[in-house]
Parts: structure tokens; C-alpha cells; sequence
């Protein structure tokens, strides 16, 4: 069978975002409020999967990016009051900032090191944001005077809306020329030198995306929640819960980052009467995809065959 | 002047108890090349294990303690089992892949045991009954008996493993499987039993690494992230690979956190050792005495 | 195509050092725009290394790499590749998830950040390399569903694609058939004829003298000849270093040997596969208890595959026996428990360890009494292991480490012993060392050994029978006697 092309694929996810969009009609604020976060999430774990996917890099902490940018749009809120967007492009400016600190360094390492260092980044975060409770909230949290709407059904489409274009725009750059040259550069970076390409260049530039989408979906979200914690932009946990979004719905599609995220929101919040046994179901079952189905709910559905 | 030595009472019990853990950490990765990200957790269950047993079944502190090592030991085995073993040897993942996926799947399976413990036990923390108890007066300073002991007995499990290693055949055996696994084969040795060894090890210094921890501070179902980020801090500091360097290593982290906590404030005794971590993987990233 | 007149590659005085190993020692060569240069030179001479410096793949520790006049010794890769330099390398390497017709693609775009839309042009100019080379049909395949040969050509669509005026092509025609041999000859002729320089490595002077102008010999890391690739053939130096000189034989005829009807080690029409590249076809050797079998062949001939498929350390189709039983069904400690001993080609010593302790782990499923008494012999056998024993074993030379290897591997008290390449890299004078010890076991011992060596010289003296293993299968057997009369010409 032939992968869909592009266009194809983009249309039919235009289909699906507008068919969600009807869904404030019937649909009740609890749900919305769910879905909402669900949106936000599969930013999240898009912009991961870019990374990985893409440039070949696993960042083990994908809520430093994005504890930076909801931070600091918080803080500066908290602080200064200044107009909502100005904060949210001074938090999606500090994830750039923040991933470009981490990045310099990060790709001269090889193999686990790369990955531990954005395991220390986020530990070390998490470990001034307490620590500086004066400024952060410390473990309680931040509140922020302003959020973006009161209104469930605005927040549900500001969310869907951006969602979908980030998802058109990540996964049109995967598609794209610089796509294929990053595929190159995270698959075989020997290769790609051989070729012509600068492969320190392409994976800074992944690394930068990466950090515009998670820094500016978090500081959305700030504004959404109208508080920031620890628990739920910071935590390993939260990390974990990406990664797993984007390797439920298939490494390197983008679009099936969504689809995980959702599923994962979902399950999450279905199991939630049990209390601690929900996380431990809801990661029992992904680590039994992660051991049986390691390509995902997209992989199982093109069933690309690389090694037939 | 009393600071000072307490200070240094203090920081070499805890970085005992760092060095049995990290030595544990850097075994399985020297060894199984496998960076266990649930190795926080398997000693959570080991202290919990040992509370429950003196708290449900009211079992001294030999017994409960004796338990606690056990389910170290099961869980180890377990996790070599059910999570890494059967990713090392699938066939769905591209070899290059492994090492990241193994890393996630300790990772989840790590965190499903710490919300698992919250479940049963909530995530209050526990300690468990010393099973020495009393205080005791170095140079003028009152110290917990229990410190004492905890520093003889991780120096004890240090240089039982020293020995282990080094003087017995099996020992060697798995000090060269860990040099080159392809050689040992060649010599007959079945790798599968090495690492089966090693992880069976590895259990048992986690259960005592774990209960002693119990024994001396309060532990919850969330100390599990930070005993795993302070175990692997310490080997990636004295080097991926090696365990002398992670022996050292240990004592430096552990010294820089109770240094911190006695002369700035306990709040930040984790920060300058992440940021000691942080300037090494800058500037050389194989550590003090790293190989790989 | 456009390319330029002056195109040309001159290397000078390029050095690469290893840690302590210099791999490449002030080599010197110079290509013109239209003509080919052949590096030729055994495993270990430095050759592959030499590209890679070239490339920028690796970096020169000295000496100066200009490409059309310009100095590119110590640039990263990608900026050589922009100057002119393509590489076509030994081992295929398609990106595995993206299509034929998109590998080429990715070959032809330029090292931009904001290629957001593909050029149609591209797709056009893609498809006509595509059809130089013969991939027409197999364009929106992926790489893991085609054979060996159309990767090769995915692999040369790829250089084409980067035009540049200096090619360097490592070991061009290993694996292919005759016939694709000759299609890909015809191809690198023609981009000869385009006006590149074209650099060609490979370790067999044969394979390549139809196409070269010129051929450089390799070994150990320097040059040692120069000239057509006639006068390097025949050259004294060079057919010492491949072939040896004169050769006495030892040979016991096969009918002396007991196990007529069922041979200690049979190997039964053994295939292997490295992905899609055919390392084994159809292999069938056997060797009886006590025989001393050489099987010879240059690089990538396979037999290192040969040994590591008896040893149970990669899948195969075919059948391995050892006394009439299967060893298919056990695992490869075991095998080497049970007798069948290697010594790999790359020892595979504990390095930090002593050679002591590495002796012991030899002999570690053996009693041991056995042990003191073997260790013993051992030292005798090789009286240097004995002053060094308490070295660690990183610090050995290299003659001293391959005894220590073959000594670790008699601790087990194997019945056959495999020795895979043990002369490789080494000295003349520690190959006599080794050679009076080989000759001693082979005397003194009911030692089974079964030895793969591109040193002629080296393993013919011990051998009851000859193999040659070429390009995955067996071409020839016999005794060492008429392999000297008839093999030797042929073989470089």
C-alpha cells in the first residue's frame, strides 16, 4: 500500500479539526476542559517527536522547554502584568533561549549522555523553582492574575486551532526538503557529512523548533489553567507521560503524536477513580506497548515495511 | 569545631550509602549496559517492604530488614526478566534503538513501582526501626549509633563485592564479560548466566543500600525519582563503566550535599552536586575515570 | 555535467595516529581530472583510513589534502563534500525508511535551512540519474526490500548526484556478481571520462587493473610501490607482503587420518547473510582430528563469517557438525565448551586484566591441577608470557598479544583450534615465533586446526590442505603442494 501523501494526510486532518470544532454543541465543559489539555499535550509530544523522530535525539526532558516557557510567562505575569501575549512571547523566547543552552553542549555528547544531560536539565529546574518559592511558588504552584477566556468553548478551539496549524506546520517541515535532510542527519550522521550537510546546523535548527512549540503551547497553557506547578509542567512524570504520547502513536509521523496524547489524556482521566492505580495502569499499558507494539498505533495502521 | 566533625560523620554515612548504590547502578551498566532509570524505585520497595513487615506482621528489625533485602533482590530479578531482557533479544527494534528503548522502559516500569507503593502505603514517609539503636560520642560528638553502622556495613557489602570480583573465578568471569562479552563467550562462559548473576547482585546491594537508607531518613514512594538521579549523577561523574570512579565519586556528591545542608541550608543540598554534574558533562563528559 | 578542467586531488605527507598506532604514515599520492588511482593494500595497511582523512571523515594529524588547489586538510566533512569530494563508501548505507527515488534526492539538495518546498526540478533530475544507473524500476521501493546490487547503484546514483571532481570509491566490486561487476566498471569509466579524479580502494590488485592508470600498494600504513598496476604485481615487495616467498611444505596426505567417513568438523553447504549482502554461499569444508586445514582468501573473502558461523555466533542456512552431531542447536558458549576453540581476528582479550588472569579465564572450566600443569607448558611454549605475566594485557605488543590469545585459547584444551588471521599486522620476526609454536603443537599434540589466512607464506608450511575461500565460496582445495604450483599466480 502507498503512504498517503501530504496533501492527502493534511486534508484530512483539516477534516477532523473542523469536525471538532462542532463539538462545544453537545459536548460538556468537563469534556472540552479534557480535550483542551489533550490539545496542548499533543503539542507537546509533536515537538518531541520532531526531536526524536526527526533529528534523532532523545530529550528525556521535554518539560524543561516547556517548564521555561510556562514560567517565565507566568512569572512575568505574576510580576508585571504586562499584555497576555507579550508574556507568552517572552516565555516561548526563554524555551528558545533555554534550548539553545541546552543543545551547544548537548549534541558534542554521544549515545545516554545526551539523554541524561535533559534529565539533569529538568531535575535542576525543578530543583530552583522550589527552591526560589519566593518567585516560583515553590511545590504549591504559581497562579497568574490573567488567564485567556473564561469561557470553556474559547479555550477549547483557541486550543484545537493551534494544535492543528502547529501540527500542519511540524508536519510539513518533516515532509519538506529540510525534513529529509534531517532524517538523514539523525539516521546516519556520517552520511549526511559525506553529502554536503551540516549536521550540527540541522539538529540546532530541530532543536530550536522543538522549543518554539513546546515553549509557546506551555506558556498557552499558563494562561489557560490560570496556575503553573511542578506536578504539571515540570515533573518527570509529565515528561514521561510525552514520551509515551508520541511512541504510542508511532516515532516520526507527528501527526500520530496527537493521537497518543489524546489517548493518553483520556485513559488518565477514565481511570482516575482508582486513585494512584490509574498512573501505574495507565504506564503498565505503555510500557506493554513500548515491549510488544514499539511502533505505535500509526505503525500498526501503515505498517511500513523497512526490513521486508 | 564540633561543625567539622559532624559534618564529616555525617557526609561519610551518606555517601556510604551513596557508593552502595551507585556501585550497584554502575554494575549493571559496566556489565548489562543497561542505565537502570528504576533504580530509585527498587530501593523504595526494599525500605517499604521492611516498614510493612514491622508495621503489618510486627517482625523485629533482622527480619524486617532481611525481608526488605529479599524483595530488592525479587524485584531486580524481576526487572531483568519482564523489562530488559526481552527488549535486548527482540527483533522489532533496530539495534540502535535498544538502548533508548530500554531506557524508557526502565524508566515507566520505575514509576509504575513507585505509584504502585503510593497506592498501598500512601506517599507519607516511612522509616524503618534501626536495628541499632542508641547514640554514641566521636570526638566529642554526639552521633547516632545507626551512622556508624550504616558506614561498617556498606563498606563491608563494598569489599565483599571487591573481593567477589576480583579473587573468585565467577567474579573475574563477569569483570570480563564486562570488558568484552564477545571474548568471554568464546571461553565458554554463558552470557545470559552473567547477567543473571549480576542482576541477582545488584538486587541484593539495593535491598541493603535501601533499608539502610530507612533506617537513617524518612522515605516515601517520591524519593524514588531523586535516589535515581542521585545514583546516576554519581556514575556519570566518575565515569560511565567505572566503579572505582563511582566509588569516588560518591563520597564527593555526598560530602557537597551534606556540606551544603550544614553551611548554606538543607533546601538546596541536591543543587550544587547537579551543578558539579551539569560543568562535567560540559567540559568532559566521561567523568573522573569514565571508559566508554 | 558540467566539471571543471583542473580538477585534481594531491595529498601530501598525511599522517594519522591512533592513540598509540600510527594507521597512516606520511602517505603521498596525486590524481589528475580524468584519470584513476588504485590504493590497493591487505586489512590493517591504512587504505580505507587514507579516504577517510581525505573525506574529512576522520581528522589528519598532520600533512595537506588539496582539492583543485584548494587546502581542505582538517575540514569537516560536509564543507569538503561542497568543495568537490564525493565517497562512495564499502557498506551500502540507503537512509532505510525513505524510498529509492528520495535517497537520490536527498543527494542532490543543497545545504539550506529553508527548503521548505521541493523543487521540481529535483524530482526530474533525480529520476535521470536514477536511469543512468538502472534504478528506474525500483524507485519508490524501499532499500530493505531490494538486492545487494541495487544498493550499490543507490550508492553510486548518490555520488553522481553530488557531481563531484574527485570520487573516491571504496572496494567497488565486493559481493557483486562478474556481470555486475562489469556494468559498474563501465560506470566508473564514465565518470572518468567526465573529466573527475577518481580514487579507487580495494585490497585486490586483480579487480581493479582493468580500470586504473596508476596503482598505489599500501601496507602497515606506508607506501611501499608505485607504478601500472602491472609493475606493482610484480612487484618484490608487495608480493612478500601478500604472498610471502618460498614455501616449504609439511603435508600429511588426507587418507592418513582416521575419521575418513565422518570428519571431526563437518561444514554442510553453509549460507550467510549481512543484510542483504551474501557473506557465505554454499561453503562445504571439512577437517579430521588431528589435520591442520588452512583456508586462504584476501579481505572480505568471508573467512572470519566462516569461523564465527562454526562458532555459533551468527544464524545460518546449512548444517555445522561436529562428529556427525548438529551444533545448530547450541549456543556458542557452549560450543566452545565443548571443544571448538577460536581465536578471533581480534583476539578479544581482556585488556585490563593481566595476562595472568586472562590465562586463568581460559582455563577457568578446567580442574585445576590441569590448569598449573597447562600454564606451565604454555610459558614454554611461548617463554615471553612468562616475563609478562603480570602485565595487564593492553600493554602487550601486538606479537605478544596474539600469543597470548592462542595460549588463552590451548588453556581450554580445545580438540580443534581455529586461528582467525593470527599474523595480521605483525612482524616477520614475531611470525616465526608463532610459526615454531604452531609447528610444535602440530608435532607434539592430537591438536585439530583449522587456520584462515591471507598469508600464504605463513600457513602453507603447516598445512595438510588447502581451501581458498573468494568473494563467499570455496574456489579451490587441495594440497599445499599443487596450491604453491598452480594457486599462487592467480591469487593477487
Amino acid at each position: 500500500m502507498q503512504p498517503p501523501t501530504t496533501a492527502r494526510l493534511l486534508l484530512i486532518g483539516l477534516g477532523a479539526v473542523v469536525v471538532a470544532s462542532f463539538l462545544p454543541l453537545w459536548a460538556s465543559g468537563y469534556i472540552l476542559g479534557l480535550l483542551t489539555i489533550a490539545y496542548y499535550f499533543g503539542v507537546f509530544a509533536m515537538a518531541w517527536d520532531l526531536l526524536f523522530g526527526f533529528a534523532g535525539e532523545v530529550n528525556f526532558g521535554p518539560t524543561f522547554l516547556i517548564g521555561v516557557g510556562a514560567y517565565t510567562a507566568g512569572i512575568l505575569d505574576n510580576l508585571y502584568q504586562p499584555p497576555i501575549w507579550l508574556c507568552i512571547a517572552a516565555g516561548t523566547a526563554a524555551a528558545i533561549t533555554g534550548g539553545l543552552v541546552l543543545a551547544l553542549p548537548a549534541l558534542r555528547l554521544r549515545g545516554p549522555y545526551f539523554g541524561l544531560t535533559t534529565l539533569v536539565a529538568v531535575l535542576i529546574l525543578q530543583n530552583f523553582i522550589v527552591v526560589d518559592a519566593h518567585l516560583t511558588g515553590g511545590e504549591i504552584g504559581l497562579t497568574v492574575p490573567d488567564v485567556i477566556s473564561i469561557s470553556d468553548t474559547t479555550n477549547y478551539l483557541i486550543a484545537l486551532w493551534f494544535m492543528a496549524i502547529s501540527g500542519a506546520i511540524l508536519f510539513s517541515l518533516s515532509r519538506s526538503p529540510v525534513g529529509l535532510i534531517l532524517q538523514a542527519s539523525g539516521q546516519d550522521a556520517v552520511q549526511a557529512g559525506a553529502l554536503g550537510f551540516n549536521v550540527t546546523k540541522h539538529k540546532l535548527t530541530a532543536f530550536v523548533i522543538s522549543a518554539f512549540f513546546s515553549g509557546l503551547a506551555g506558556s498557552l497553557m499558563v494562561f489557560y489553567l490560570g496556575s503553573a506547578s511542578v506536578g504539571t509542567f515540570i515533573d518527570i512524570t509529565v515528561g514521561v507521560q510525552i514520551i509515551i504520547s508520541a511512541v504510542l502513536g508511532g516515532r516520526r509521523t507527528i501527526l500520530g503524536a496527537v493521537l497518543g496524547a489524546i489517548f493518553l489524556i483520556a485513559m488518565s482521566e477514565a481511570l482516575r477513580p482508582l486513585g494512584d492505580l490509574s498512573n501505574f495502569i495507565v504506564f503498565g499499558m505503555a510500557l506493554i506497548v513500548v515491549l510488544l507494539y514499539p511502533n505505535g498505533f500509526f505503525g500498526l495502521l501503515t505498517r511500513t515495511r523497512e526490513d521486508a | 569545631m564540633t561543625v567539622f566533625w559532624q559534618i564529616l560523620i555525617d557526609g561519610f554515612a551518606i555517601s556510604s550509602l551513596y557508593a552502595l548504590g551507585a556501585t550497584g547502578f554502575a554494575l549493571i551498566f559496566g556489565v548489562s549496559g543497561v542505565l537502570n532509570l528504576s533504580h530509585g524505585s527498587l530501593m523504595v520497595a526494599a525500605v517499604v517492604a521492611a516498614w510493612a513487615a514491622g508495621d503489618s506482621l510486627h517482625a523485629g528489625p533482622y527480619t524486617g530488614a532481611a525481608i526488605g533485602v529479599a524483595v530488592g533482590f525479587s524485584l531486580s530479578l524481576l526487572t531483568y526478566f519482564v523489562v530488559v531482557s526481552p527488549l535486548q533479544h527482540t527483533r522489532k527494534i533496530r539495534e540502535e534503538e535498544k538502548e533508548i528503548f530500554i531506557l524508557t522502559a526502565t524508566l515507566l516500569w520505575g514509576i509504575m513501582i513507585q505509584q504502585l507503593i503510593a497506592y498501598f502505603y500512601t506517599d507519607n514517609a516511612k522509616t524503618v526501626a534501626p536495628i541499632v539503636q542508641g547514640v554514641v560520642a566521636i570526638v566529642g560528638v554526639r552521633t547516632p549509633a545507626n551512622e556508624i553502622f550504616t558506614a561498617i556495613v556498606c563498606g563491608l557489602a563494598i569489599a565483599l563485592l571487591w573481593l567477589l570480583v576480583n579473587r573468585t573465578r565467577a567474579g573475574k568471569a563477569v569483570l570480563a564479560a564486562s570488558m568484552n562479552p564477545r571474548g568471554i563467550t568464546l571461553l565458554g562462559v554463558e552470557l545470559s548466566q552473567v547477567y543473571v548473576a549480576v542482576w541477582a547482585i545488584y538486587g541484593v546491594l539495593v535491598g541493603v543500600a535501601g533499608v539502610l537508607l530507612g533506617m537513617f531518613l524518612g522515605i516515601s514512594s517520591y524519593s524514588a525519582g531523586p535516589l535515581t538521579a542521585s545514583a546516576f549523577s554519581i556514575v556519570v561523574l566518575g565515569g560511565l563503566g567505572s566503579v572505582p570512579g563511582a566509588l569516588i565519586a560518591a563520597y564527593v556528591v555526598g560530602y557537597l550535599e551534606t556540606l551544603t545542608a550544614y553551611l548554606i541550608s538543607p533546601a538546596y543540598r541536591t543543587i550544587p552536586a547537579l551543578l558539579l554534574l551539569v560543568a562535567v558533562m560540559y567540559v568532559r563528559p566521561r567523568g573522573l575515570l569514565g571508559r566508554r | 555535467m558540467s566539471t571543471a578542467e583542473r580538477s585534481h586531488l594531491e595529498v601530501s605527507g598525511l599522517t594519522k595516529r591512533f592513540g598509540g598506532l600510527v594507521a597512516v604514515k606520511e602517505m603521498s599520492l596525486s590524481v589528475a581530472a580524468g584519470k584513476i588511482l588504485g590504493l590497493i593494500g591487505p586489512n590493517g595497511s591504512g587504505k580505507s583510513t587514507v579516504m577517510k582523512l581525505i573525506m574529512g571523515i576522520e581528522r589528519p594529524d598532520g600533512g595537506s589534502v588539496r582539492i583543485n588547489g584548494v587546502e581542505v586538510c582538517g575540514w569537516p566533512s560536509h564543507r569538503i563534500a561542497r568543495m568537490g569530494a564525493g565517497i562512495v563508501f564499502q557498506h551500502s548505507r540507503p537512509l532505510h525508511r525513505q524510498t529509492v527515488l528520495e535517497n537520490i534526492k536527498l543527494a542532490l539538495l543543497p545545504d539550506k535551512l529553508t527548503r521548505l518546498f521541493a523543487d521540481p526540478q529535483t524530482d526530474a533530475r533525480a529520476r535521470a540519474i536514477a536511469a543512468r544507473v538502472g534504478l528506474s524500476g525500483v524507485l519508490d521501493r524501499r532499500p530493505g526490500t531490494l538486492p545487494f546490487a541495487d544498493l550499490r547503484k543507490i550508492e553510486i546514483a548518490k555520488a553522481i548526484a553530488r557531481d563531484p571532481q574527485v570520487l573516491l570509491i571504496d572496494e567497488p566490486f565486493a559481493g557483486l556478481t562478474a556481470k555486475e561487476t562489469a556494468a559498474f566498471s563501465d560506470l566508473i569509466c564514465e565518470l572518468r571520462d567526465d573529466g573527475r579524479a577518481v580514487l579507487l580502494v580495494d585490497h585486490n590488485v586483480k579487480s581493479v587493473s582493468r580500470l586504473v592508470d596508476r596503482v598505489i600498494a599500501m601496507y602497515v600504513g606506508e607506501r611501499i610501490a608505485e607504478g601500472s598496476a602491472d609493475e606493482v604485481m610484480r612487484n618484490e615487495t608487495v608480493r612478500r607482503v601478500y604472498l610471502g616467498g618460498a614455501i616449504e611444505i609439511a603435508a600429511r596426505p588426507e587418507s592418513s587420518f582416521r575419521d575418513a567417513t565422518t570428519p571431526f568438523l563437518e561444514v554442510d553447504k553453509v549460507s550467510v547473510h549481512y543484510g542483504k549482502a551474501q557473506a557465505l554461499e554454499d561453503v562445504s569444508i571439512h577437517v579430521h582430528e588431528r589435520e591442520f586445514v588452512a583456508v586462504v582468501g584476501l579481505n572480505g573473502a568471508g573467512k572470519t563469517t566462516l569461523f564465527n558461523t562454526i562458532s555459533g555466533l551468527l544464524p545460518y542456512a546449512g548444517d555445522v557438525r561436529r562428529q556427525g552431531a548438529t551444533l545448530r542447536n547450541s549456543s556458542a558458549a557452549a560450543i566452545a565448551r565443548g571443544g571448538i576453540v577460536q581465536c578471533p581476528e581480534g583476539r578479544e582479550l581482556f585488556v585490563d586484566m593481566t595476562v595472568r588472569e586472562n590465562l586463568d579465564l581460559g582455563g577457568q572450566h578446567q580442574p585445576p591441577e590441569e590448569n598449573a600443569t597447562q600454564i606451565e607448558w604454555l610459558f614454554e611454549l611461548f617463554p615471553i608470557l612468562r616475563e609478562r605475566q603480570g602485565q595487564a594485557a593492553g600493554t602487550l605488543s601486538g606479537g605478544e598479544q596474539q600469543m597470548l590469545t592462542i595460549a588463552r585459547a590451548l588453556m581450554m584444551k580445545p580438540k580443534l583450534l581455529m586461528l582467525d588471521e593470527p599474523t595480521l599486522g605483525l612482524a616477520p620476526v614475531i611470525l616465526e615465533q608463532i610459526s615454531k609454536a604452531l609447528e610444535r603443537l602440530r608435532q607434539t599434540t592430537p591438536i585439530t586446526v583449522l587456520l584462515a589466512e591471507q598469508n600464504v607464506t605463513f600457513a602453507l608450511p603447516h598445512a595438510d590442505r588447502v581451501y581458498v575461500l573468494e568473494h563467499a565460496r570455496i574456489v579451490w582445495e587441495g594440497d599445499p603442494a599443487k596450491f604453491a604450483a598452480e594457486g599462487g599466480a592467480g591469487y593477487l
